[in-house]
């Protein structure tokens, strides 16, 4: 079997950080090779290295046995080598054709459109894609646009391919249909290389698979030769408990009800098409479902950052609807906003400033006009004991803080109640979403700790396990409708995702 | 990955540095100071003038007293204008207007004597806060324009503020060659010379000190507003990222509006000192690029009101150098424009030589 | 009648065409996310060169000397803005600053002097003074300048004709060709763009130099095609105003053309209004007439994008590093 690439002993380091610790990895030719690890391991950051993004500061690379030196991705390209990143790099107002033979030095001049739009509907063809060459990026979903990234590279005769967390933005049937163009590709005897941290995808399509933890490769393994498990295990250096916190707490009375909610997005069309759901004090309410189906937009039409185009919001009985984030911030509603090191802090502001971006209009932090930055100092830290931030000082800038502190610090600010008392709503998209087991886990436990005192929590995330964990009920979202409520106790993998590939439950 | 540059020397390659002493920063902006007297020297030395004695003549503007007096006479509207750029460009708010709007203060004063002058209005000692309080409302106003094209419609601001530069400064052409010429001043654009009661010289009866107190009290107060109060506090937030704003509750569009006024309304004042300290009255081209001059002040002094004081003093000398040079060696007044314009430039490059370290990586024998 | 129409259409020609040069360059520079606000300050830099220039050596010589000026200007912001990532904003400020103080003080009569005697040390004392310059020879296209009203177009100079041939050469080279789409593609997603192996600081560069290029052009246009009187203020803004009509024009070479002429057109009101003595509106009035058009161009253009989902290339005014 040919190997078709080879990375011998690859260390690649980053201020304070080895982001690749002697790495050794290899492709046969035919193979689909899973890169598994969590978040931070080093996948990226070593296919990165492959793809002539980044220049390793020791180790070799091997193409098709010659050692080689990749200065850019130019070089990459040119060894038929071809990446597919999570995020896009698609120019949305070109063309899909445009996308593709970008970069390409064929034409000498002029574009020969014609020539390309046949090439491109017949590559397409071969894969079972559908795709209109003049079509606009902007116009297509998720995963044609996936397809488009696809095309970009074998369009180049790529033989080495390198996909990174593929399946984030698909369906299941949009996986499906890449599961099994990627196993056509295997056949024709290109090698693919997967990255991800799902453990079902690693089983279902790879035929090998390497662990990464920490910068370093700790087994590699064929696929059929180990178990989820196992694999796990190896991910992660101990057994995950698969199980429920438990923590009995009374409902009570509705605190959010949302009555058939439509919410534009950003492109204009409705994110949100028609959403009912309602959280009563001391629930947390799961919602699950892929990224994108309008999640965000739900959360801040809630919060008072986007106006619902119809529909109705009642916060403990009252009409909140259209109200702006400034009232909502005032009637308890918590807001912790996806991302939250890049949209929900000002990275170049002061931790104290950061606790107070909400509540520095309040008394006692001010009055009137004035800031009193002595108050603001006390509690600050106050808050940086009892919410466990890392860091020299309340002054400290922000942006030197690790992802996990930036989190701890967005909840000090949202749940403290320095805004006024402990929130009746809590919002939270994603929270743990980049966070290390540790920083995981205090998010769970503060969480569990407000549904005691009696707050209502929606909690929006990707991870079902994390969902089935904390959740009492889970709501599955898919397309901006609600396909389906589930208690916790009859709520499992298998119907929830048979709720995200749009299949209604008719019981409702 | 750092952009790198391959040369016959090898790869240049530049990181961010990861950090550095105040004291590196300091000289890394001295350094750039002689770089750019350097480019000067040379520029001065092709054309056959001697260097030497122009920089003489430079320094001496901040030496002798009674030419640091004009320096630092000349430095108030810079100062006051960058004052307000330093509001302005701590929302994001990118104040290019400055100009128009020390020329729309300017027409204020001048319309408040005119008014007392002409048809009695106001008592005499009426006139002096009500000069302060129309330029600042004026100037203001002018910048309200740009901001509420932003803050509505999201027009960008770069370009409305200049072209209202221009149209401020027709606007005065227009008037002082036509209902506000001076019926005494033998046909000369001009306003009418302001009276005693309207000239800026409270202190020590000299406009330079008058001026300077004014300064001082401008940095104080945008200094207070920034740190201290809750507009400040919101404007920071703006400037930052209206998104994470918005999160936080705050109006993002009444911000704007505020910020560009209040940044309006400094620089109308610093028309105020024109008009009112350093000429006296009112005649075209009043400003000879103050508010241009102020964005350059403002950056370079990195926002810091107190910072913006030193600075403008600095840039108020080269501009008494500029004619200085032109009295004692025949220099076009156009030299201090394109002097000043070169120091900028130097300190932006040293600015970027702070920040990133620049090496020189040459391909190890045996590697290619 | 047809003498009226045929003296408007030809002066909004002559005085369009000044915008027209400078958005050319700068549709190039902006489409690759690149904003050159120093635009002003090559212009009138153009403007002082060509002066000095066609005095010492004539016309060819002056109008390439603008146009080399005009890129190495440019390339001080590509170095700045592009390679050290500095503000465009400011750098592009600073540029303009630069290029007005050093435009006037090599255009003095003093440093003039000087210049022109290190130049061309035969020339005679009379041009040393002077103020102006020999303006551009109007070229009459054979036949075609004949003809009623669209004749005014071939009876232009050569600058003229050569902003007809720039037009839509660069509109197919920008939507046709293979560096036409590497160019939008940079301005638009520079992260796409790399990762397809394109060079972006090496596509913005050359773009910024292509509209120094092309503003040092324009300037050498408005002074020796227009009105070669050498004046402070001689460009007047016309180089910002250039950078409101990029933005009415989408950022579309041939659009480009219209909203060009469009701002003659104003101007040229301008004058004609002047000319007629209208006492009430005085010269100072009307002269702000170009600058309000500005605004509202952007004001327009401003409730359009809002629509039009494709609008301003995504990156402009944003440094590209490659970290983040």
């Amino acid at each position: 079997m040919e190997k078709l690439v080879e990375l011998r002993g690859i260390v690649k380091r980053f201020p304070g950080v080895v982001a690749n610790d002697r790495v050794d990895f290899e492709l046969r030719r035919g193979e689909v090779h899973a890169l598994l690890g969590e978040n931070g391991a080093g996948k990226t950051t070593l296919m990165n290295i492959l793809y002539g993004l980044y220049k390793p500061d020791e180790g070799e690379i091997y193409v098709r046995g010659r050692r080689v030196e990749l200065k850019s991705p130019k070089d990459a390209i040119s060894l038929g080598i071809g990446m597919v990143h999570q995020n896009f790099r698609l120019v949305e107002s070109h063309t899909v054709l445009e996308n593709i033979i970008l970069g390409l030095g064929e034409d000498k001049l002029r574009i020969d459109f014609e020539k390309h739009r046949r090439r491109i509907m017949e590559l397409a063809e071969r894969y079972g894609w559908r795709i209109d060459p003049m079509a606009r990026i902007w116009q297509l979903s998720a995963g044609e646009k996936q397809q488009v990234e696809l095309l970009k590279i074998l369009y180049r005769g790529a033989e080495i391919l390198i996909l990174d967390e593929p399946t984030s933005v698909l369906t299941v049937q949009e996986t499906r249909r890449l599961f099994e163009a990627l196993r056509r590709m295997a056949r024709e005897g290109k090698g693919i290389i997967f990255i991800t941290h799902k453990l079902n995808e690693v089983m279902e399509v790879s035929d090998r698979v390497t662990v990464m933890r920490k910068g370093r490769v700790v087994i590699t393994k064929e696929t059929r030769e180990t178990t989820k498990a196992e694999l796990a295990n190896y991910m992660i250096g101990r057994p995950i408990v698969f199980g429920q916190k438990k923590v009995s707490a009374k409902l009570g009375s509705i605190v959010l009800k949302v009555i058939d909610l439509k919410v534009l997005g950003d492109r204009g069309y409705p994110a949100i098409n028609g959403v009912s759901l309602e959280v009563r004090r001391g629930e947390i309410l799961g919602i699950a479902g892929v990224s994108g189906n309008g999640q965000v937009e739900l959360a801040e039409a809630i919060a008072g950052l986007r106006r619902p185009l119809a529909g109705r919001i009642l916060l403990n009985g009252v009409d909140v609807t259209g109200m702006d984030a400034g009232k909502m911030i005032e009637l308890g509603v918590a807001y912790i906003p996806p991302e939250g090191n890049k949209l929900g802090i000002v990275p170049g502001f002061r931790v104290v400033d950061n606790l107070f971006l909400k509540a520095y209009r309040y008394p006692p932090y001010s009055n009137n006009l004035l800031l009193n930055w002595g108050k603001m100092l006390e509690k600050a830290q106050e808050l940086i004991e009892e919410f466990g931030i890392v860091t020299p000082s309340a002054l400290s800038r922000t942006s030197s803080l690790s992802g996990g502190n930036i989190q701890r610090l967005i909840l000090a600010r949202e749940l403290s109640g320095i805004v006024g008392g402990i929130p009746r709503l809590i919002v939270a998209a994603y929270p743990t979403k980049g966070l290390d087991i540790g920083a995981t886990e205090f998010v769970h436990d503060l969480l569990l700790r407000y549904k005691e005192m009696g707050s209502g929590i929606i909690f929006i995330s990707e991870d079902l396990e994390e969902l089935l964990l904390l959740s009492d009920r889970i709501a599955v979202i898919s397309g901006g409708r609600i396909r389906g409520v589930l208690a916790r106790e009859e709520a499992d993998a298998e119907k929830i995702g048979l709720l995200m590939s749009e299949a209604v439950i008719q019981a409702g | 990955m750092p952009p790198k540059i391959e040369t016959r020397f090898g790869r240049i390659r530049v990181e961010r540095r990861v950090g550095y002493g105040r004291l590196y920063s300091i000289s890394m902006t001295l350094l750039s100071l002689a770089l750019a007297f350097l480019v000067v020297a040379l520029i001065l030395t092709s054309l056959g003038l001697d260097p030497i004695k122009a920089f003489q003549v430079i320094f001496g503007v901040f030496t002798k007293p009674s030419l640091l007096l004009e320096s630092i006479k000349q430095s108030i509207p810079i100062c006051l204008a960058a004052l307000g750029l330093s509001i302005a460009f701590k929302m994001n708010f990118w104040n290019i207007g400055a100009e128009g709007q020390i020329y729309m203060g300017m027409i204020a004063s001048t319309g408040i004597v005119l008014l007392h002058e002409y048809y009695g209005f106001f008592y005499e000692w009426m006139i002096m806060p009500l000069m302060f309080l129309t330029s600042f409302l004026l100037g203001g106003a002018w910048c309200l324009i740009p901001g509420a094209l932003k803050a509505r419609l999201g027009v960008n601001e770069i370009l409305p503020t200049l072209m209202l530069n221009y149209v401020a400064i027709l606007i005065v052409d227009f008037l002082v060659h036509g209902p506000w010429r001076d019926p005494k001043g033998y046909g000369f654009p001009l306003s009418i010379p302001f009276p005693e009661y309207a000239k800026l010289n409270i202190v020590l009866g000299d406009p330079a000190y008058t001026g300077l107190l004014l300064s001082i009290l401008g940095a104080a107060a945008a200094f207070f507003l920034l740190e201290y109060t809750r507009p400040g506090f919101e404007i920071k937030v703006v400037g930052q990222s209206p998104a994470v704003a918005r999160y936080a509750g705050i109006h993002v569009r009444s911000t704007i509006l505020l910020g560009s006024f209040l940044a309006g309304g400094l620089a109308g004042i610093g028309g105020l000192s024109i008009v009112s300290g350093i000429i006296g009255r009112l005649r075209p081209g009043a400003s000879p690029g103050y508010g241009y001059t102020a964005i350059i002040v403002a950056a370079l002094a990195g926002l810091n009101p107190w910072v913006i004081v030193a600075v403008s003093i600095f840039f108020g000398g080269l501009i008494t150098a500029g004619g200085a040079l032109q009295m004692s060696m025949g220099i076009p007044k156009a030299a201090a424009q394109m002097i000043q314009a070169v120091i900028f430039l130097m300190i932006l490059v040293g600015e970027f030589i702070k920040r990133y370290k620049v090496t020189i990586e040459r391909p190890r024998v045996g590697e290619e | 009648m047809i003498e009226w129409i045929e003296s408007v259409l030809g002066l909004t020609i002559q005085v369009g065409t000044v915008y027209l040069l400078a958005s050319l360059g700068e549709i190039y520079a902006e489409r690759s996310g690149v904003l050159n606000l120093g635009l002003e300050g090559i212009m009138v830099m153009g403007a002082a060169l060509s002066f000095i220039f066609t005095l010492a050596y004539g016309h060819l010589a002056a109008i390439l000397i603008s146009v080399i000026a005009g890129i190495l200007m440019s390339l001080i912001l590509a170095v700045m803005a592009v390679y050290m990532r500095l503000n465009q904003t400011v750098t592009g400020l600073a540029l303009t600053m630069l290029g007005l103080g050093l435009s006037g003080f090599l255009a003095s009569p003093e440093v003039r002097k000087v210049i022109l005697l290190a130049l061309n040390p035969s020339l005679p004392e009379s041009l040393l003074a002077i103020q102006e310059a020999p303006k551009l020879p109007e070229i009459h296209v054979p036949l075609l300048s004949g003809l009623p009203i669209i004749g005014c177009f071939f009876r232009q100079n050569v600058l003229v004709y050569v902003s007809y041939i720039a037009a839509p050469l660069m509109w197919f080279i920008l939507f046709k060709t293979r560096p036409g789409l590497s160019l939008r593609s940079v301005g638009e997603n520079p992260a796409a763009a790399d990762a397809m192996g394109i060079n972006v600081f090496r596509v913005r560069c050359l773009a910024t130099m292509i509209s120094g290029g092309f503003a040092g052009l324009a300037g050498a246009y408005l002074f020796l095609g227009f009105q070669p009187f050498w004046q402070e203020g001689l460009t007047a803004g016309k180089g910002f105003i250039a950078l409101s009509l990029v933005i009415l024009s989408t950022w579309n070479p041939l659009r480009a053309i219209l909203g060009a002429y469009l701002f003659g057109g104003v101007e040229v009101i301008q004058y004609r209004l002047q000319l007629f003595g209208l006492g009430a509106l005085s010269p100072y009035l009307l002269a702000m007439l170009p600058y309000l058009a500005a605004i509202a161009a952007l004001v327009a253009v401003s409730i359009e994008s809002v629509r039009k989902r494709i609008g301003v290339p995504a990156s402009l005014g944003i440094p590209y590093s490659r970290e983040e």
